[in-house]
Formats: structure tokens, sequence, C-alpha cells
């Protein structure tokens, strides 16, 4: 198989960090070019010295590269829809982050743009690549616990914003400026932004779509933050299934400006457990575990060291076999409008205090 | 539940340390959704148990929050999970522990259910946030899990160890029969299993200080309607909301 020519584009997503060594190492693909968002962005790309030159317009990185094939769009939720319109004018396949936009006739257009330009559009939702949930999606399957009735799910991390700045930004993260509820400081775009894993993940487990859910925020851990890191949500998918989701950035960190070691000031910086009851047993299952632990450099502090999966592997091995075999993702466009549509209305039962049925 | 060991426990107690108000444990009526005993105090009154109050693991916790080790308590997240009992009885529990360690009164929740399991997420008067996951669908015979979490701007706490799913033990015993755990909470009261050793220290703690009892009285009458109206809000629709009491 001829080797995809792959690029990447922003370089401003929190994971934009996590593609650079697969990119690398992927024999089926060959990383061509990087474009920056701003000299910010190209200066941290620096650290990583990836030998990939890198620019600071697409339009450039595509004039001197036109045989770029595909591109990671690693850019702030409110440059996707830009960026998206640009690949596929110039028919570049493309690997959406897991949020390309909350505004519904954004998301709409986006659809249509992809469909017209024939391009794959995969969205990053890396949780479907982890051994974990492969694990547990088998054993869910092989009916090893009867018919699910309630997930529980934490989907914690500690805040990104400090490093990328937008991701506390309501126009860059949510899109606009939208108060979470009246007399309430606070804007859409925080946590619950950041973690569309487990609504997503409840799907695949129950093959259901979302009734409803109720959601609320809690006084912020980060009082100077003014987008929410604390929410909680529960609710119900249509076969009945019960679940309670904690997407919040539970977990303090460090305010460091590029992410690093001794980043967690909370020994575990992330977490996505999920407890599942069924009619037949239990299931309790830790994403990212076991791992390692040890109290040394940089801050002395007992942290758990991640004993990291290959999610990124999957994913992009995906990715490449849809654009060479053309085959359509898992994660596409219009698979996800509905994980959206639910993030969407917890933000709306925030505002009403009220359960919000999910369109 | 071993009564009349208990009993003679909570006398012996009584004794050791001259507490001079007298009672007995009895059996919590039937239907019944706190505490599976109750004191009946020697001139005949009921006095409602919340043995969890005196919990060591909860009253470290609540130590954490009073002593400030945690600051600007956020979000509380409880966990829940049994085999055989309901699901109210679950909830009247973590409730009660949403008010103790959230030293604030539930303002609104609103729960979702399915078969033996329930899911709630409340708010309390000062804005912390809590979410209680029960359940009563583990397997027969299966131990009792559960998990107490206080999320802060200074620091987290928490009854389980960091990176772990299940509750530790303090022996583990690896011999001909398999595996074999143990984990002896109270010296005095050695021998008897936490539920009746929570149940007899929950007794004592009122003959020591009999003023308990009304407030825990109080406090069960109000988790019991709490319970129901939480329980209630799927089927209504929309969270209950109470009127904060002054």
């Amino acid at each position: 198989m001829k080797p995809v020519k792959i690029a990447m584009m922003a370089l401003t997503h929190g994971h934009t960090r996590k593609y650079y060594q697969t990119l690398r190492e992927n024999a089926k693909l060959d990383w061509v070019a990087s474009c920056a968002a701003d000299q910010r962005a190209k200066d941290v790309y620096a650290l990583y010295e990836t030998k990939v030159p890198c620019y600071l317009s697409a339009e450039e990185m595509f004039k001197k590269h036109p045989d770029i094939e595909a591109v990671v769009i690693a850019s702030a939720n409110d440059q996707h829809l830009k960026e998206m319109k640009l690949c596929a004018s110039r028919g570049v396949h493309i690997l959406s982050m897991k949020i390309p936009t909350f505004d519904p006739k954004e998301y709409d257009e986006m659809i249509k743009i992809v469909d017209k330009a024939g391009i794959v559009c995969q969205i990053e939702l890396e949780m479907h690549y982890n051994p974990v949930v492969k694990r547990l999606q088998k054993l869910i399957a092989d009916g090893e616990i009867g018919k699910i009735l309630s997930v529980q799910a934490t989907n914690i991390t500690l805040s990104p914003v400090w490093a990328f700045p937008w991701q506390g930004v309501p126009e860059a993260s949510y899109g606009k400026r939208v108060p979470l509820r009246k007399g309430d400081p606070r804007f859409r775009g925080g946590a619950l932004c950041d973690h569309p894993h487990i609504f997503d993940l409840i799907r695949w487990l129950t093959g259901s779509d979302f009734d409803y859910v109720y959601s609320e925020v809690a006084p912020n851990l980060r009082p100077d933050l003014e987008v929410e890191d604390m929410i909680l949500v529960n609710g119900k998918m249509k076969d009945g299934t019960s679940f309670l989701f904690d997407p919040s950035w539970s977990r303090m960190e460090e305010r460091l400006k590029v992410p690093g070691p001794g980043w967690e000031v909370f020994p575990k910086r992330m977490e996505v457990n999920v407890t599942i009851t069924g009619e037949k047993g239990t299931i309790m299952c830790d994403c990212f575990g076991p791992n390692v632990y040890h109290n040394g450099a940089p801050n002395d502090r007992y942290t758990v060291q991640y004993t990291y999966f290959d999610e990124w592997i999957g994913l992009i091995d995906e990715f490449v076999a849809c654009i060479r075999e053309h085959k359509t993702p898992k994660i596409n466009l219009k698979w996800h409008r509905q994980t959206i549509d639910c993030m969407n209305s917890c933000y709306k039962s925030i505002e009403s205090g009220l359960p919000a049925k999910v369109c | 539940m071993q009564l009349k060991k208990m009993n003679a426990a909570l006398q012996w107690l009584r004794e050791k340390y001259a507490v001079k108000a007298d009672g007995e444990l009895v059996k919590s009526a039937a239907g019944s959704i706190g505490a599976r005993a109750e004191l009946k105090m020697a001139d005949g009154k009921l006095v409602k148990l919340l043995p969890w109050r005196k919990e060591r693991r909860f009253v470290e916790l609540k130590n954490l929050v009073d002593n400030k080790t945690l600051e600007g308590v956020s979000t509380l997240r409880f966990a829940y999970m049994t085999s055989g009992k309901a699901v109210g009885e679950l909830l009247y529990r973590e409730l009660d522990l949403c008010a103790f360690l959230g030293e604030s009164e539930i303002k609104s929740a609103f729960a979702v259910q399915n078969g033996k399991t329930a899911n709630v997420v409340a708010k309390l008067f000062d804005g912390k946030n809590c979410s209680v996951e029960c359940s009563g669908a583990l397997p027969s015979g299966a131990e009792t899990l559960d998990r107490h979490e206080l999320i802060a701007r200074r620091g987290v706490a928490c009854d389980r160890t960091v990176d772990t799913q299940v509750p530790q033990s303090s022996i583990y015993v690896f011999g001909k029969d398999g595996e074999t755990r143990y984990t002896d909470i109270d010296t005095e009261l050695f021998g008897f299993d936490t539920e009746e050793i929570l149940l007899v220290r929950a007794a004592y703690a009122v003959l020591s200080d009999p003023s308990l009892a009304r407030v825990w009285n109080k406090a069960d009458a109000k988790l019991v309607k709490q319970t129901s109206d939480v329980l209630a809000t799927e089927k209504n629709g929309k969270p209950v909301v109470y009127k904060e009491e002054k």
C-alpha cells in the first residue's frame, strides 16, 4: 500500500503531541509537513524535534506540498469548519479532533461539504482503540452480564487550559459566548467540551441512543476560569439504560505552558473508569490501568505514571484504511452528531434546571 | 445480626465507661430503609441510628473538611453497591452522607432508575454537587463496594486508594481454601462484623450523649421523605427542589 502523505494543521489541540510518534513510525504514512496556528504553537512544536517542516499558514503548506492527501486538524473548535472547507476544497481527507463543532448548522454544513468532496472525515475518539474498552465491548457482546441496566463513567482529567488556552475561551471552545444559566458568571465551553468519550462509549455499549439528560455544574475548582470545570450528568438511553457521567476537570494541575512530567498535582492526571450493571452481573473497568507509581522528579510527589496504551496506532490505522479502501470510519460526522447533540442538551439542562430531551 | 451478643457488648461498653443511660438494640421494623437496628431506650423511646456517622472513615473524611485540610469543597462523588439491599436503603445512607460530609442540606436532586439501580445528581444549598451511584444488583454473596470522594479546590479526599477500583483489605490469606480477607476495625468489639460494630457504636454514642436521639430521629424522618422524593423524580420528570430551613 502506498503510504498516505499526511500533514498536521494548527498544532494547538491538546492531543497534538500524541500523534508525533505514530505519524513518524507508521509505515503506511509519510508525514510531510505541519502548519502552526501561531508562532507560539510553532515554538512548542520545535521542542519535539520532529524534523518535519512547519509553516505558519495552511495555504503556504499546501502550496509547498501539493501532494498532501490527508490532514490531522489539531486546532481550536472554532477553527474546524474553516479548515475543513479548505481541506475539502483540495480533496484532502480529514482526521478531526473530538469536537467538530457544537453549532448544529455548522455541523450540517460540515457533513455537506465532506459528502460533496467525497473525502474521508474521521473523528478522533481514541478510546475505541483502547484494549480495555475492546475487552469491555466483548464482555458485553458475549452477554457476560446480560442486558445493561446502568452505566456509570468518569472521564476526569486535569485542566489543559494553561497549555492550550483556547479550551478556556468560550468562543474558541464552544463556538460562542453562552452563559451557563441566569446569574452564573460562567459560560459554556469548559470540561464538558473536553470529554465526549463516555457519551460516545455508552452508545456503542448499549446500541441505543440518548433519550434525555439532566446536568448540574458545581463551584469551579479554578475560580479564574470563565468556563465550567466541575459538572455531573445523569439521564436515560432510549432502551431504558440509566447513566451517570462525570466529565469534569477534577484533577488539579501545575499551570505548565507545555505538558510534561510534574503536570499533575493529584497523583492521577486522568481517569476513565466505567461501571456497568447488568441483569446478570456487574463490570468495573479502569480504561487506563493498572499503572506504575513514583514520587521522584520533578516534584517528589506521589504520582501515577501511566503505562500508556497504543490508541493512536489503531486510530491512524483505521484512518489510512478508510482512505485507501474507500471505507467510512466508525466515528464519522453523521454518527457523532448524536453525541454532540447530547452534550448540547447537557448545557440546556444546566440552563433550565430540568431534564432535557436529546433531539 | 447477633442482637443478643451485640447487646451484651453494648452493656459491657456502658459499664466500662460508666455511662448512665441504658437501652438495647432492637431490630428495625420491616420495611424500614434506615439502619437494620434501632436503639430502644430504657424509657421505651425508640431512637433511629445513623451508624455511618460514627464510622471512622466518615469521621476522618469529615475531619478533613472541618480542619480545613480540604479547602473549598466543590463536588462529592459517592457510590454504594451491594447484593440484596433495596435502592431506597442505599440512597438513604448516601443522602445522609451528602449532607453530613458536605455540611449543607440537599437543595435539589434528580434520579434515574433501572431495575435495582439508581443514579442521582444532587445539589446542596451551598452549591456543592453530589453524585450518588446506587446498585443492589451485585450477585448474591458479593462483598459490598462503595466509594466516597470529596473534591475540593485544595485537595481531594477519598476512602479508596488512588488508581484502584475496589476496597482494599487489611489482611489477605492465600490458603488451601483459596483467598480469605479480613478487615477488622474495632479492638473492643473484635469478632463482630462491620455492620454489627457500627450499630453497637452508634447505640453507645446515643447512650453517651442522649441529646443525639432527637437529632438522629429528626434526620431519619427527613431522610425517609427525601429518599422517597428523590426516587419519584424520574416519574415526575423534574428534580425535587427543597426550600432552605431557617
